[in-house]
């Protein structure tokens, strides 16, 4: 069963939804077992698939069997998969999350959304099973349709929640919408003009037909990187992400902030590396008297310095969080375009890492706010005393934020910071570093807060939904949310201790390509 | 803002027009997506290779088969985010305003139920006729299942969506809508089970009675059954849920 391990990553979670339509509509208590059954077959078939890459390199899957056509590579005539190894780091990301969220999930949906717990869980699961496919698939259409797939399931998980979260919701949709009329626009325009969608032989086209100075392939890459930047929320598109993160129900947050915007930055990566290649990535100007990388490398310093400041001003836990999402976001759209290897590495190592950092921040917000039930970071007033472990993993979240050895915060960061040198864009630096410095002011602030407490004088919580059913508090942190936490914490040091294995890793899909550093 | 919002449009407009410039000659049967090398081999080979006469069918349910079981399940994800969304299960949880009381005269109208059951079974026959005939004409699962599905909502327009409900009910829309799904991604399991990759369908005829080639054809008609049956059903639990906000009683 070993080569139909890729095809199960993602239908392991299908047939899970589907048996929780059969089966889990009328008995609620089956609606968990199944979804952690799903992912963790997902997760095994991730696994073997990984291994696979190890041993014979990047390899094809062929969906319905349709061979290749042609001599030599050929051209595509049906679907296929292609896994390399950047691919199956960001699968193995997906699917570990996604399993770990789905464990923390058994105490909060029940209490979170009581009667909808079935409809949540199929919702999850497709969610899941689109990120998995939009990251494994070669075909340029094919990504878009399952982007549909997790476009729809993500607004609808986030509007199950509050009805402040409806509202979130709903600007979430519009953006999104038209991010993926771009996306599919762009498709159509690089369709016009090669007659192919599988992203190789679309390169592979350009390439042969000296199609690099065409405008409908230029307008075609300007449409397809606005729709990437839209649903990643990089600064200045980023105005849906905050509410639609803050208001959602837990699980949907801790599921979403690791995932969504982590697979958009690979889906970005993939399109600059295999559908437009990086020479092209690099220098197309659309006759315009810029080149790409210096444009975009100033534009992630404007998102990483605006979501750093505007993190600082966050009362809110969640909101805060938000915030330092969208300059992360920038310092893997930043380490993208550097355009040299140790940029690139960075920034791919970076998606890795920062799935886990925000997975372990998020689960440990939700702790809180289901033991404290007050999302403020006033709320957090003494919690070191009251709740030591749940801190200590928080603690350690809080560091690989600001990126402090041995969490793999600092190793990432240091690969970006020495890519920023390597180009010479000192202000992609300058802003790296003041963003840790931010990042460091925000938490000691909040490890102040909950090591000294202090008598609060406004109890009025900023972000309360007067309408929404209230949630008891938890009297004990239950196991099924504090073992994905300690997970997610260690998974921080582990990666931070084996950065030099990952990034040659990342370096092996890398490694054959050519960097076009521009020039001057 | 709204200055900024029209410099954006503009903008997109004109990127757009750009591009447009570069095109090939409209119709061309030179252009790429006309003549280039993937299009030929689909217009040469599709009889040969699928024994398929609407080109159409066989690239969507065939040669790009995977993408087609995915359009069916954004139809699922639609049908079941509204009914997360929207469904009231009697508590007042979702906080909407109170339904539409039930404004269905006392007696439903004698002309226009009779008309509904003389167009209904016409309507229904029809959507299998569309669903079958999508090997050679326009058609096929997704067109049939909104047929199947208006019908449904027909009912519910003339007698109330109470009356439909008995025909109809959420239990057996969820169940339906999941059983298409199944249907088309189960044939792609057997396949697999088969021992070749997922919706490889050449493989079935081992269980069918036919050559590899004509399983191609009979796959499809599979595959296409299961999307009328997601599709139909989805459509109707979409109406029901928003013309009752939820409550799945009264009437528009």
């Amino acid at each position: 069963m070993g080569e139909q391990a890729p095809i199960a990553i993602v239908l392991a979670p299908l047939f899970g939804a589907l048996l929780i339509a059969f089966v889990g509509i009328r008995f609620k208590a089956l609606c968990l077992p199944v979804t952690l059954g799903a992912l963790t077959v997902s997760l095994a078939a991730t696994i073997e698939t990984f291994r696979t890459v190890l041993s014979e390199g990047e390899f094809i899957y062929l969906i319905s069997g349709w061979e290749r056509l042609g001599e030599g590579k050929g051209i595509s005539i049906g679907i296929e998969y292609r896994v390399d190894a950047i691919s199956a780091l960001v699968l193995l990301v997906i699917a570990a999350v996604s399993l770990l969220v789905a464990v923390y999930s058994r105490t909060r949906v029940v209490a979170e959304t009581p009667d909808r717990i079935p409809y949540y869980y199929m919702l999850y699961l497709l969610l899941v099973a689109g990120l998995a496919g939009m990251t494994i698939t070669n075909d340029a259409f094919n990504l878009f349709v399952l982007l549909e797939i997790s476009s729809l399931t993500s607004y609808a998980l986030i509007a199950v929640g509050s009805r402040r979260a409806v509202l979130s919701a709903f600007n979430y949709v519009i953006m999104g919408t038209i991010g993926a009329s771009f996306y599919l626009l762009g498709v159509g325009y690089l369709y016009i003009k090669t007659g192919v969608l599988n992203m190789e032989d679309i390169h592979a086209v350009i390439v042969a037909n000296d199609l690099a100075e065409s405008p409908s392939i230029q307008v075609a890459f300007v449409l397809i990187l606005m729709a990437v930047w839209i649903k990643m929320a990089f600064f200045p598109l980023h105005a849906w992400l905050p509410n639609a993160y803050s208001y959602s129900p837990t699980t949907t947050g801790a599921l979403m902030a690791p995932l969504v915007t982590k697979v958009m930055i690979y889906i970005m990566i993939r399109m600059m590396v295999t559908v437009f290649g990086l020479d092209y990535a690099f220098r197309a100007t659309l006759g315009m008297p810029f080149n790409w990388s210096n444009l975009v490398v100033s534009l992630s310093s404007i998102a990483i310095v605006a979501g750093s400041v505007m993190a600082l001003s966050r009362r809110d836990l969640k909101k805060m969080l938000s915030y330092i999402i969208i300059a992360e976001v920038g310092y893997m759209v930043g380490g993208a375009w550097l355009a040299n290897e140790r940029g690139m590495t960075g920034a791919v190592y970076h998606i890795v890492n920062d799935a886990f950092m925000t997975l372990c921040l998020f689960l440990a917000v939700g702790v809180f706010i289901a033991r404290t039930g007050d999302p403020r970071i006033a709320g957090m007033n003494g919690l070191f005393k009251k709740m030591p472990i749940t801190m200590a993993a928080f603690t350690i979240g809080a560091l690989s934020m600001i990126g402090l050895p041995p969490t793999c915060g600092f190793f990432s960061k240091w690969y970006l910071v020495g890519g920023g040198i390597e180009a010479g864009q000192w202000h992609f630096v300058g802003a790296l570093l003041f963003s840790s410095l931010v990042n460091a002011v925000i938490f000691f602030r909040i490890f102040e807060i909950a090591y000294f407490p202090k008598e609060l004088s406004d109890p009025a919580p900023e972000c309360t939904d007067p309408d929404a059913a209230p949630v008891a508090t938890l009297q004990r942190t239950p196991l099924s949310m504090s073992l994905p936490l300690w997970i997610s914490a260690i998974a921080l040091i582990g990666l931070g201790i084996f950065n030099h294995t990952i990034t040659q890793w990342i370096g092996s899909a890398l490694g054959s390509l050519k960097f076009f550093p521009p020039a001057g | 803002m709204k200055g900024l919002a029209l410099f954006a449009v503009v903008l997109t407009g004109a990127l757009l027009l750009y591009a447009t410039g570069d095109f090939p000659a409209w119709g061309s049967v030179h252009s790429p997506a006309n003549g280039g090398e993937l299009s030929s081999h689909y217009i040469e080979n599709v009889r040969t290779e699928t024994k398929v006469p609407n080109i159409v069918t066989a690239v969507l349910a065939d040669y790009r088969s995977y993408d087609t079981m995915f359009e069916t399940v954004v139809v699922f994800v639609a049908g079941i985010a509204i009914i997360a969304l929207l469904r009231d299960f009697g508590n007042g949880s979702r906080g909407y305003p109170p339904a539409l009381a039930n404004n269905l005269p006392e007696e439903p109208d004698l002309i226009i139920t009779q008309t509904c059951n003389l167009v209904i079974p016409v309507l229904q026959i029809f959507a299998l006729y569309v669903l079958a005939h999508g090997h050679y004409s326009p058609g096929g699962g997704f067109q049939g299942g909104v047929m199947l599905g208006a019908s449904y909502i027909l009912i519910a327009l003339a007698n109330g969506v109470e009356v439909a409900m008995k025909a109809m009910s959420e239990r057996k829309i969820m169940l339906l809508a999941a059983t298409g799904i199944l249907i088309y991604s189960g044939t792609g399991l057997i396949c697999l089970l088969l021992g070749e990759n997922f919706l490889d369908y050449h493989v079935l005829s081992r269980i069918l009675p036919t050559d590899p080639i004509m399983a191609r054809s009979h796959a499809i008609l599979i595959v296409e059954t299961g999307v009328a049956v997601t599709v139909a059903a989805i459509m109707f639990s979409i109406y029901a849920n928003l013309a009752t906000r939820g409550t799945l009683k009264g009437g528009l």
